[in-house]
């Protein structure tokens, strides 16, 4: 379930690209979840055909999918009984990767060059393409060759940065019962999949559909059916089905759309936290070590929240290490003493035999903890800082005595600082009453108030608050932008004196503005995706 | 015959003792109250910066390192035992100056049993290592750390348009 200020701020970015009718329809699906075009009309009050061009729009740029539900459709928006209907849903996580298309621009073009980040880009501009389409527009941007747009095309596929498109309106099937007796039988808690899980776990290809390119599969189509024509009409109908297979299957092939693939970027991005998390933490030598284990485990990790990466050899490590040439100086027992450091308590790096893995759930609960430390000390002081410490380590219940005597504090400090805590939702309070007779404490009975953190609420807490805190930043440079609109409008030379200096000063407003938010988005990306 | 005693989880009460009578811990607060029943805020720094100074000189150290070390020094005129060592430990976790872990036997641990629970210091030393906690991306904006969040709304009384906030953090 998305938060409030989550949506909100879905909405704001969806209004700032495609404008106030496709945000009012995202809008009404995120807050309701998945609905029927007429439902939609019907809560938009919008005109078919807008609410229509709009999921276009959303559906277009990944951040809606159209699919229908195996089940029986009941209610009010059943047409004939048992007919199954088409349903939109909104995809909140794609949304939220609109605000990281510079980072995702960035681990591209580092790893493949500037010409596959060109061609990126614009499968990032426009959603999704077919590849005539990519061909077409770097024609006209760059004048590159097909060829060459093909062969970048190709090495983006074989990355897993450009995958093919979702199905256009998958069947969903209910939710699996196979799953549910495993649930019941496993002793470990299986959270079910969301619709938007299900969904897009049936919408989405085979792995080899998914990452299959090949170069010139338009030419290819475009000889298949030079030769297919005159015959076709003297051989007869076994003939014009064959035809018509071959033909299905080659427009299947040539009309592929292609778009970015996020939850590998979402990986990288995952594996860039966790090296700068070491880094910060331990020296560039340990950072260096853990990159190299990430570059050597990357093709086995099949999910973006993996636990642990596959487990390595100190050989297979070191052998990862120099292959860049910055590394070169490197020894084995540099190394190997890297890994004892790693896997020294906090155990970011599991030891097993001779091998290693890494713990990313270790790692992303680390930083997490240092973000929310951050907070707590900035918002409520020091105080405060030193009970979050003790209470999250504890992760159970405390009387407010108890505490001040762990942390040192003067009872009355204490009890003050719990409540603020309290109430600004970053701890649980509970009464217990001691004694006493049915009619109170207060004849001879005492009452005491303990405390706790409770993480995954205080987790949706802080994201909650960080939504709400992007949206601002957004809406503040807004309202900066919309109050020197006129300097803005000015040609250069006419800026002199005060509309210098506001237009300096707004120039630094953005930047401060824009990097706040690309920092902030990495703590959302912390909280929400890692 | 009578003296006043200071009870320190009721200070408001005034308690009598017979002079003869010496009042327990639980009345007096035991090491780290003074006599007047406040928190020794001053002693308690001392022995929390002298143990913090003997975590680093060893890298690692268990609270019966630490408690061998401060009793053959006879730092100490109060009679501190092993759960107020205990305790100071405990709060320069809190104050993440050392990190709590349990031994694994192996490197900087070799001589420590594993398992068992030791005080590793930070190497705040180290080229790179900041002096002070790094502020989070929330902490090091205005909402970050703001008083009034659940009040702001876009169009409220407390808005990111009108906030003062935001003004003070835009000034150039």
């Amino acid at each position: 379930m998305v938060s409030q200020h989550g949506i909100l701020y879905a909405v704001h970015l969806i209004t700032n690209q495609f404008g106030n009718l496709v945000a009012k329809v995202c809008e009404c699906l995120l807050r309701n979840g998945a609905l029927t075009l007429q439902a939609i009309v019907r809560r938009t009050e919008l005109s078919p055909a807008k609410v229509r061009n709009c999921l276009l729009v959303l559906i277009q740029h990944n951040c809606a999918q159209a699919f229908i539900l195996e089940e029986s459709v009941s209610g009010e928006d059943a047409g004939e009984p048992g007919k199954a209907l088409t349903q939109y849903i909104a995809l909140f996580v794609n949304i939220l990767h609109r605000v990281r298309f510079s980072k995702f621009m960035d681990v591209v073009s580092k790893e493949l060059g500037g010409s596959c980040g060109e061609l990126f880009r614009g499968l990032l501009e426009h959603g999704r393409l077919t590849v005539k389409q990519i061909v077409d527009r770097a024609g006209a941007n760059a004048k590159e060759s097909t060829n060459t747009v093909q062969e970048d095309l190709g090495k983006l596929v074989m990355a897993h940065y450009v995958e093919c498109c979702p199905a256009p309106e998958p069947l969903v099937p209910p939710p699996d019962a196979d799953t549910k007796k495993r649930a019941k039988s496993s002793k470990v808690m299986v959270e079910p999949l969301t619709l938007e899980q299900r969904v897009m776990a049936v919408a989405m290809p085979s792995a080899m559909r998914r990452f299959s390119f090949v170069p010139n599969a338009d030419q290819v189509a475009d000889d298949q059916q030079n030769v297919n024509q005159p015959p076709s009409k003297d051989v007869g109908e076994k003939r014009k089905l064959h035809d018509l297979e071959s033909d299905t299957a080659l427009e299947e092939e040539v009309e592929c759309n292609w778009r970015a693939n996020f939850e590998e970027l979402l990986r990288r991005l995952r594996h860039k936290t966790c090296v700068d998390t070491i880094k910060v933490r331990f020296d560039d030598a340990a950072a260096t070590v853990l990159s190299a284990m990430l570059e050597a485990s990357r093709a086995e990790e099949d999910k973006v929240k993996t636990a642990n990466s596959v487990p390595l050899s100190l050989n297979t490590i070191y052998e990862e290490v120099v292959k860049n040439e910055k590394n070169h100086s490197m020894t084995f027992d540099h190394v190997r003493t890297c890994l004892e450091e790693l896997s020294c308590p906090p155990t970011f790096v599991k030891t097993d035999d001779e091998s290693y893995s890494i713990d990313f759930t270790k790692i992303t609960e680390a930083a997490q903890s240092e973000e929310i430390e951050s907070i707590v000390l900035k918002r409520f002081g020091e105080t405060a800082y030193k009970i979050f410490r003790l209470l999250f380590r504890a992760g159970c219940l405390m009387e407010t005595d108890k505490i001040a005597d762990r942390i040192f504090a003067e009872k009355k400090e204490t009890s003050k600082t719990l409540f603020k805590m309290w109430q600004d939702g970053y701890l649980l309070m509970e009464k217990l009453v001691v004694g006493g007779t049915t009619t109170g404490p207060s004849y001879g009975g005492s009452s005491y108030l303990l405390w706790k953190v409770n993480k995954r609420l205080l987790r949706e807490t802080i994201l909650d608050e960080m939504f709400h805190a992007a949206l601002n930043l957004n809406l503040r440079l807004a309202h900066e932008i919309d109050q020197n609109k006129e300097v803005l409008n000015l040609p250069p030379d006419k800026r002199e004196g005060p509309d210098k200096q506001k237009f300096d000063r707004l120039r630094n407003v953005r930047l401060l503005i824009h990097s706040s938010l690309m920092k902030l988005d990495d703590a959302i990306m912390l909280f929400h995706d890692f | 015959m009578i003296k006043e005693v200071v009870n320190v989880k009721n200070k408001g009460k005034k308690h009598y003792m017979a002079v003869e009578f010496e009042p327990s811990t639980e009345l007096t607060g035991g090491a780290w109250y003074d006599d007047d029943g406040n928190l020794h805020v001053e002693f308690i720094n001392i022995v929390k910066k002298c143990c913090l100074q003997k975590i680093k000189q060893l890298k690692v150290a268990t609270l019966e390192t630490v408690l061998q070390l401060f009793k053959t020094s006879g730092v100490f005129k109060a009679d501190l035992k092993e759960h107020h060592f205990e305790e100071i430990l405990g709060a320069l976790v809190l104050d993440n100056e050392v990190m709590e872990v349990k031994s694994n036997g192996m490197g900087e641990f070799g001589a420590i049993p594993e398992g068992k629970v030791c005080y590793k210091a930070f190497d705040k030393q180290r080229v790179g290592a900041a002096a002070e906690p790094r502020i989070g991306a929330m902490a090091s904006m205005p909402c970050g750390v703001c008083p009034r969040i659940r009040s702001c709304t876009p169009d409220g009384v407390v808005s990111p348009s009108t906030c003062v906030y935001f003004q003070k953090w835009l000034e150039f």
